[in-house]
């Protein structure tokens, strides 16, 4: 039982703050995943699904909690994307704890200006 | 008997998206949104901290996502410490719209009464990966001490 317990808590995952911006031509992404490194960033495109998965590296020294507000577990985002985005043009990076993906729209779907010709 | 394909049970639990709905639905419940310790001038954006207890130091550890160096400023001040900041609002997006804002921006300030055996010279603050950790070691008298006996 106390082994099973440990692999639940090993396991789990918690959401991160997101936003999510559409602007001209791409969807802006922007994570907050304090405690996590470049390293600890995974990012993978599986058909339609984009994952995210960022392991939180914060080293507890030995002691006792006095106050403990900071959830323990690693980030876990999954999300749907259909076929207007570009799969070639997915940026992302990492700055001070906040992942920013820029997802590029695919040129076809951009919207188009059609000029009418007077004749 | 038709030949049946083997199937391993260890490989899949058809309760394990299950009980990791429940988990998340009891996290809710768990961990208390509000800050455990706030002070007069704390303002309603609380970043969530974690304070240590160690033999030699207490460590406090916030979370900051986002913010740089010259954003934060810690200050103490009889005896209590200060956890100061803004964390400034993108205005550089222009064209274009929010589908889910969830992260908070703006200016935020946590204070936290220290114990009197804390060497308030000796404070070190550094900030990685939007994790701000403190170190504050204790006065010399306040650690723990072993005594050795000697045999006469």
């Amino acid at each position: 039982m106390e082994t099973k317990k440990e692999l639940e808590t090993k396991n789990r995952t918690i959401p991160a703050a997101c936003d999510i911006f559409q602007g001209e031509g791409n969807v802006v992404l922007n994570m907050e995943m304090p405690g996590v490194s470049k390293d600890g960033l995974e990012i993978s495109v599986d058909n339609d699904r984009l994952l995210i998965h960022g392991k939180k590296n914060i080293k507890h020294p030995a002691g006792e909690f006095r106050i403990r507000e900071i959830r323990d577990g690693d980030y876990y985002h999954e999300f749907t994307i259909d076929s207007t985005i570009d799969r070639n043009k997915i940026d992302a990076a990492i700055n001070n704890g906040v992942v920013t993906l820029t997802l590029g729209i695919k040129e076809s779907e951009k919207p188009r200006k059609i000029t009418v010709n007077v004749k | 008997m038709a030949l049946v394909r083997w199937k391993n049970k260890d490989l899949y639990d058809p309760w394990a998206s299950l009980r990791s709905l429940q988990n998340e639905i009891n996290d809710l419940f768990e961990t208390d949104r509000s800050p455990a310790a706030t002070g007069l001038f704390d303002r309603s954006f609380s970043p969530a901290i974690d304070v240590i207890e160690g033999e030699q130091a207490f460590t406090v550890l916030c979370e900051l996502p986002g913010l740089e160096q010259k954003n934060i400023d810690v200050s103490v001040e009889s005896n209590v410490i200060t956890i100061k900041g803004e964390k400034a609002v993108e205005k550089e997006e222009k064209k274009g719209k929010f589908f889910k804002k969830e992260s908070w921006s703006g200016s935020f300030q946590r204070t936290l009464p220290l114990p009197a055996s804390v060497d308030i010279e000796g404070i070190d603050a550094s900030l990685k990966d939007g994790i701000l950790t403190i170190e504050l070691p204790k006065k010399e008298e306040a650690k723990p001490k072993q005594i050795t006996v000697t045999t006469k």
